[in-house]
């Protein structure tokens, strides 16, 4: 079922063309001055490297401040004719019957706690609605881990029993988890899927507030033609200073480069991975992923799936949009810049993926931009470095170059011509485009009396954007490094592996922090001296660089404080409009979390195992039992192993089986049932786990 | 985990007598009544006198001592009793839902409905079948194609240039 792709109107025409030529223009601008500078005595290998270099960075860096300028413009003038939620669409039929959406919610060995807590929040915020009867819930699981297995299971449970959720809130596993979250949700649509004309797809942190969610279905019933909806999830709920600095810079700036992302993007928007409706037969029909030819890092599983989906579905004609203005879309962030760095890392083999499909057939312009943007979010790192080290290596020889002031049979001196003027303007200009921005933000609190008071007022609002400058200037170094060691290590085909996110709030201890940055600040030294030693004038330029290198182990250790950022928060000190008013949403969840108080008698025991309580306890080992989907029995050397496992079982304990382990015995019926029946024929002596 | 230290080390899970009195098996039938939530002796000892039965008119199964298929039999009888009181299939995952139910404190008193006469045990039926977990929707199956995607053969060059250099 593909539809026809609706013309573009000459408004949308005319605001992409009025974008590209300002990102055109900007850029050959800055190269303009960049070339004067060069070509006086002949271009040398080096400066056409660093010319090159240089435009492919200034264009990305143009491209940023040109849709965050548009975002500005927007949201100062108000008007948005074509923002997706302002676009009037033909009515709903009132007879026909009323579209059911699923709300999806794929973990991966995640905290359960938080994210069942998570999950009873936004149903509370969708009872205030009215609404309820619309949505069913699906937790879908790809958990490995077998404590964690278990532990969800009974929090499931627990919610059913709570909500009185019977048939409304759904729980599985998957046997393997294939093509990871992408593979989880196909496994959704194509056994449950026929049920509803929508998914929201969400992440394990996300939260969304219950009048968003009907909101974005009364949107997609309005606009047959949208396939996808993206809201923008603002970040929230973590108290270290690092993760306060960037809830404060996304709330802030967040807002100004959605609204300018839509501002030329239009109905060929993209999709970040979670917080967003989804028309369900249009992805049935168009987003089944194939297997990518060849090895990693280049082939096999589509990892960065997101971003092919909403590909796909432009490329079949259908309309993806990023709704900027819906508010009540929440994500959590990592706490700190390791676990920052981390999530960088897992991300980072994906997007680099993209670079084989920007290049196929098929995909429409925009598409292909989308993908080289997510190629540029992690190869913009090595560029840069690449960028200072033929700078320091250019300026290194300048120095060696002596002048010479006289020329045949000239008398009077020629004196060399001085650039410092143009060099100035192009430092000036590239500064300007990554800065001004932030004042733009700043400015526009000054329009929204509401939204300044939320920030901590204009003057605290003022302080916390420069020391959240301050701040992006340190670390920008580091993550440079950081980003630079995940492309190499993805192109020599190091596994980057899916590790789970470690979410909740925790402070880098001085270990972790100096085996992590230890090498960045070591090249920070070393680049110093050098440059020092050879380069002095180079030096002084390269000083914000330099810092943040030699500073990374006290910058990461200190911004992952919580009491530090506890004290900003105290002083005023970024503080965003859900810490100041926090929507009733996130009431629900602090809440649940303050008072975690099962209906299940089981889950208030906290024991040393779930493992062994699926063992061990007739309660969850029956539920655990009963949600174990129907599998072929064992075959021969199957049953060999399980009966292996079950002799260490008996032997050595639960300790000495891996995870892996664990899940088999616990993931087949009859080996779980006769190690229900073996523990309680033979109590183990010391455990005190049975009567 | 050094297997020598484990070899010579207590067994996490005491070997099974050869020969278990009738003292233990009831010892440990009781046990298991009682965690499934039955306090009165008599019906534990009702229980288990049943389960004993069961359990001697059953075959062997392999890897289950005297004491384990006890329980076993412990655990069917239960199934039996849910089986015909909700009118189940004999599926064990269906069977494994009505015995979560049981046991998940939803009706308390499901001893004295074991013991019921047949309609005077509603309310406690009513109760275990609002508990029964549901843990996913009936089937709607469709069909999700794995789309085309065509790669450009420039790049596919450029990746067997890559893939023919040696690895370390």
């Amino acid at each position: 079922m593909t539809q026809t792709v609706q013309p573009s109107t000459m408004g949308h025409t005319l605001r992409r063309m009025v974008f590209f030529l300002l990102v055109i223009l900007t850029t050959l601008s800055a190269m303009g001055l960049m070339v004067s500078v060069f070509q006086t005595d002949g271009l040398s290998p080096m400066e056409l490297i660093l010319l090159v270099l240089y435009a492919i960075l200034f264009s990305w860096i143009c491209i940023a401040f040109w849709t965050a300028f548009m975002g500005f413009f927007v949201i100062l003038t108000g008007r948005d004719r074509w923002a997706i939620s302002r676009q009037s669409g033909p009515a709903p039929d009132p007879a026909a019957p009323k579209p059911r959406t699923a709300i999806l919610m794929p973990i991966y060995n995640e905290d359960s706690e938080r994210v069942f807590a998570g999950l009873r929040a936004i149903h509370q915020s969708l009872v205030d609605t009215g609404q309820l009867g619309d949505f069913d819930f699906f937790v879908l699981s790809d958990t490995r881990d077998p404590e964690v297995w278990v532990e969800e299971e009974l929090r499931w449970q627990d919610m059913v029993r709570a909500l009185d959720g019977k048939g409304r809130i759904f729980y599985r596993n998957r046997p393997e988890n294939t093509s990871r979250k992408s593979g989880n949700l196909e496994d959704f649509c194509t056994r449950w899927g026929g049920h509803y004309r929508y998914m929201i797809v969400l992440d394990a942190d996300s939260i969304m507030k219950g009048e968003t969610l009907v909101e974005m279905t009364r949107i997609m019933e309005r606009h047959p033609r949208v396939a996808l909806l993206q809201t923008p999830p603002v970040p929230i709920n973590r108290e270290s200073l690092f993760a306060r600095i960037l809830q404060f810079a996304g709330s802030l700036y967040g807002r100004m480069f959605t609204a300018g992302l839509n501002y030329w993007q239009l109905g060929e928007s993209n999709y970040w991975g979670h917080n967003a409706i989804i028309r369900i037969q249009p992805f049935l029909d168009h987003c089944g992923l194939p297997k990518l030819p060849g090895r990693e890092p280049f082939g096999g599983d589509i990892l960065s799936h997101d971003f092919v989906e909403a590909a796909l579905l432009r490329r079949a004609g259908w309309e993806v949009w990023l709704a900027y203005d819906l508010e009540g879309s929440y994500e959590e962030i990592p706490p700190t810049l390791i676990d920052y760095a981390k999530r960088d890392r897992r991300w980072c083999q994906g997007n680099l993926q993209h670079l084989r499909l920007a290049l196929s057939g098929g995909f429409n312009a925009l598409s292909r931009l989308h993908f080289l943007m997510g190629v540029m979010s992690y190869a913009a790192s090595p560029l840069w470095l690449l960028f200072l080290l033929a700078t320091g290596i250019d300026a290194y020889f300048q120095t060696r170059h002596e002048p010479v002031y006289f020329f045949g049979e000239n008398w009077a001196p020629v004196w060399p011509v001085s650039f410092a003027v143009e060099m100035t303007t192009v430092l000036l200009v590239t500064l300007t485009m990554l800065f001004l921005p932030k004042g733009l933000a700043l400015l526009l609190l000054l329009k929204d009396g509401r939204l300044r008071r939320a920030h901590g007022g204009m003057m605290k609002a003022t302080l916390s954007v420069a020391l959240e400058t301050l701040f992006s200037v340190l670390t920008a170094p580091v993550l440079m490094l950081f980003q630079t060691k995940f492309v190499l290590a993805i192109l020599l085909r190091r596994a980057v592996g899916w590790p789970p996110q470690q979410r909740g709030d925790h402070m880098t201890s001085l270990r972790e922090a100096a085996l992590t940055h230890g090498v960045q600040t070591l090249i920070g030294l070393v680049a110093g001296v050098l440059s020092y030693q050879y380069v002095p004038a180079f030096f002084w330029w390269f000083i914000p660089v330099l810092v943040g290198l030699v500073l990374a182990i006290p910058v990461s250790m200190l911004s992952s404080s919580i009491a530090l950022g506890r004290q900003a928060r105290e002083l005023g000190l970024f503080l965003t409009p859900e810490e100041t008013e926090p929507p009733v949403v996130l009431d629900y969840l602090a809440e649940n979390l303050e008072e975690d108080e099962p209906v299940l008698p089981v889950l208030r025991e906290r024991p040393a195992s779930r493992f062994v309580q699926a063992l061990t306890d007739p309660y969850v080992n029956a539920l655990h039992l009963s949600l174990l989907p129907p599998r072929e029995p064992p075959g021969k050397r199957r049953r060999h192993y399980l009966e292996g496992l079950i002799h260490q079982l008996e032997e050595e304990g639960p300790d000495s089986l891996s995870a892996a382990q664990k899940r088999d015995l616990i993931s087949d019926p009859e080996t779980l049932a006769r190690l229900h029946a073996l523990f309680w024929s033979r109590p183990p002596a010391n455990a005190g786990m049975l009567p | 985990m050094d297997r020598n230290k484990v070899s010579v080390a207590e067994p996490y899970l005491p070997p099974a007598p050869p020969t278990p009195s009738s003292e233990f098996v009831f010892a440990r039938l009781g046990a298991y009544w009682r965690a499934l939530g039955v306090s009165d002796p008599d019906q534990i000892a009702a229980l288990s006198e049943q389960a004993l039965r069961r359990a001697a008119e059953s075959p062997e199964a392999p890897g289950l001592d005297a004491v384990a298929r006890a329980l076993v039999a412990a655990g069917e009888l239960l199934d039996d009793w849910l089986a015909r009181a909700f009118d189940l299939p004999r599926s064990p995952r269906e069977l494994a839902a009505a015995r979560a139910a049981l046991l998940s404190g939803a009706a308390p008193n499901w001893p004295a409905a074991l013991f019921a006469a047949p309609g005077e045990a509603d309310t406690v039926l009513d109760a275990l079948r609002a508990a029964r977990a549901e843990p996913a929707p009936a089937p709607s199956p469709g069909a999700m194609p794995a789309q085309r995607i065509e790669l450009f053969g420039s790049l596919d060059s450029l990746r067997r240039l890559w893939r023919s250099e040696p690895r370390d």
